[in-house]
């Protein structure tokens, strides 16, 4: 218990430091940081979480012996492509310096998508991949791949 | 049997008892009718979510947030040292190193912060939404842990993409303090839910068959994902996986000299008066001054070392830098390099990172130059042109380009 209490109130005091060092570094506007909290907190639990459900979703449609492979698929393209999208989009590329952003990030997150989905094609078809009884029974579950 | 009743309280002890019993209070439960939508029982019916999944992803979670928060501090002492601490001149690739783990682990968090929240998302619609005064305090915690967790992992590929419109504030200053956020609502959570962890990660459980995917195969496609970015991306700072450095935002070949830039002459405004002929490096001590032009500079005793530009945002490049060793430009003005601090400021008129502070430790390191060229070429304008500070373990921001003056301070 101790321990616990020991935690809880030295995180509250940490978060207490950033909140006094937040509002008084003068590089700094806090009215900017609190939108930005805001706003990335707001646009994972509305958009983009809602987004990942439906895709889980609407994966329960793919045949049971390709549904584990193309889950983790889904999960990584997502992930690669969180990454690679801002690179892609190019906003931060500058005119005077050419070393900034220098890779096509467009073509190249398009590439490695296609790995992606190359590799669990392969995996799906592949004929040493025998369907588990788990995925043989599947349809037979109610509430199977539910969000 | 004899009862032992509890000793009478008193005072402090009396209102803090009272607080505790007033916050755990249940408080009164909120019409039926509003349990709509998600907030409905058995929405959330995948039987992949359980305890001991959400405990694992947080464990790992919270040991990569845990790496990323020392890296990242350890980089922001580097920048702006209070008078305790102290960093040496090596190993000279010590900071590279760092600051490489820092931007690579955040990177790979991506992958386990998505799953992590995915895993508990079902509480954010949890019935009653409060069920007492700390129940709602330990909610309202969570919120700003998974805000600022959001934000730090947002804020740093936005800035490793050098993408700044959607950032609303200076990249470092939030990023730096929404850190501590997270690290104080971290703490807090694990304070909150370390009973629960324990009994997740120690007791033995038979899990149901998932429904294709199992507890370990998301686990599996959360490290393939973390994999997959980190094989895509650290080849910016780890030469051999360079080929496979597809989504990294630097290539460490690619800039003027085979060298990135961050910062260019243009950007800074010093195209001009860089390459004005009446060029003069000033090296002022606590008793003379000297003030050199390029040929005086390249008239002193040269040296050479490989040393690289790591920066902030995670690159790093190894180049060949000749030039003047700083410890002996500061020993021309009759000071003692090993008890001297050096400001070294550039022919910029303004900007955060026009003059840097070099520590007694890098000025009296014989590999601390003030770099005239790179390999074997005089320095392009966009790195430094004349002259340029280039000193071992030291981020890229404090790596002084266009240098015009040089000040001697007051041993330590």
């Amino acid at each position: 218990m101790k321990t616990r209490t020991g935690l809880v109130i030295g995180g509250c005091l940490l978060m207490a430091y950033a909140v006094v060092g937040a509002t008084t570094d003068a590089d700094l506007a806090p009215a900017g940081v609190l939108l930005f909290l805001a706003a990335v907190l707001v646009g994972h639990d509305a958009v983009w979480m809602v987004a990942v459900l439906a895709v889980g979703a609407a994966l329960t449609r793919v045949p049971p012996r390709c549904r584990t492979t193309v889950r983790i698929a889904a999960i990584t393209a997502a992930a690669v492509t969180v990454v690679g999208l801002p690179l892609a989009l190019g906003f931060g590329r500058a005119a005077d310096n050419a070393s900034v952003l220098p890779l096509p990030y467009g073509r190249n997150l398009l590439a490695v998508l296609l790995v992606i989905a190359g590799t669990t094609l392969l995996a799906c078809v592949s004929p040493l991949r025998r369907p588990r009884a788990a995925d043989r029974k599947e349809s037979e579950r109610p509430g199977g791949g539910s969000p | 049997m004899v009862r032992h009743t509890d000793p009478p309280v008193t005072g402090p002890t009396r209102v803090l008892r009272r607080l505790t019993q007033w916050c755990l209070a249940p408080l009164p439960a909120p019409p039926a009718a509003l349990r709509r939508g998600p907030m409905r029982p058995e929405v959330f019916r995948s039987r992949l979510r359980s305890p001991r999944l959400t405990s694992q992803l947080g464990v790992a979670l919270g040991v990569a947030f845990g790496v990323c928060f020392i890296t990242g501090l350890l980089s922001h002492l580097i920048q702006h040292p209070p008078g305790w601490f102290w960093w040496p001149a090596r190993p000279v690739g010590l900071y590279r190193f760092t600051q490489g783990v820092h931007v690579a682990t955040g990177l790979a968090s991506i992958p386990l912060l998505g799953a992590k929240l995915w895993s508990v998302y079902p509480h954010l619609f949890s019935w009653p939404p409060a069920r007492s005064i700390a129940h709602a305090a330990e909610r309202a915690g969570t919120g700003v842990l998974v805000a600022s967790a959001l934000f730090l992992l947002v804020s740093g590929v936005l800035n490793i993409s050098r993408w700044y419109a959607p950032m609303p504030f200076f990249f470092t200053a939030g990023h730096y303090w929404v850190a501590w956020l997270a690290v104080g609502g971290l703490l807090v959570h694990i304070g909150v839910h370390l009973p629960a962890v324990r009994a997740a990660l120690t007791r033995p459980t038979r899990e149901p068959r998932q429904d294709g995917l199992s507890r370990r195969g998301l686990l599996g496609g959360v490290a393939a994902a973390s994999g997959l970015i980190t094989l895509t991306t650290v080849g910016q700072t780890i030469r051999p996986l360079t080929g496979l450095a597809v989504l990294a935002p630097r290539h460490p070949d690619t800039g003027p000299q085979g060298l990135p830039v961050n910062r260019t002459a243009d950007g800074a405004g010093v195209r001009a008066t860089a390459l004005d002929p009446a060029y003069r490096l000033r090296v002022t001590g606590p008793d003379r001054s000297v003030s050199l032009d390029l040929a005086a500079l390249n008239g002193l005793p040269q040296y050479t070392a490989d040393l690289p530009i790591a920066c902030v945002e995670g690159w790093s490049a190894t180049g060949t830098w000749t030039g003047v060793r700083l410890r002996d430009l500061i020993a021309l003005v009759d000071a003692d390099p090993g008890h001297s601090t050096a400001l070294v400021e550039s022919l910029q008129t303004g900007g955060r990172y026009r003059a840097c502070t070099v520590a007694p430790e890098h000025v009296v390191d014989p590999l601390t130059l003030v770099a005239l060229r790179l390999g074997g070429e005089p320095l392009h304008i966009d790195h430094g042109y004349p002259a340029r500070l280039i000193a071992p373990n030291r981020p890229g921001v404090l790596q002084t380009k266009w240098i015009s003056r040089i000040t001697v301070r007051e041993p330590r």
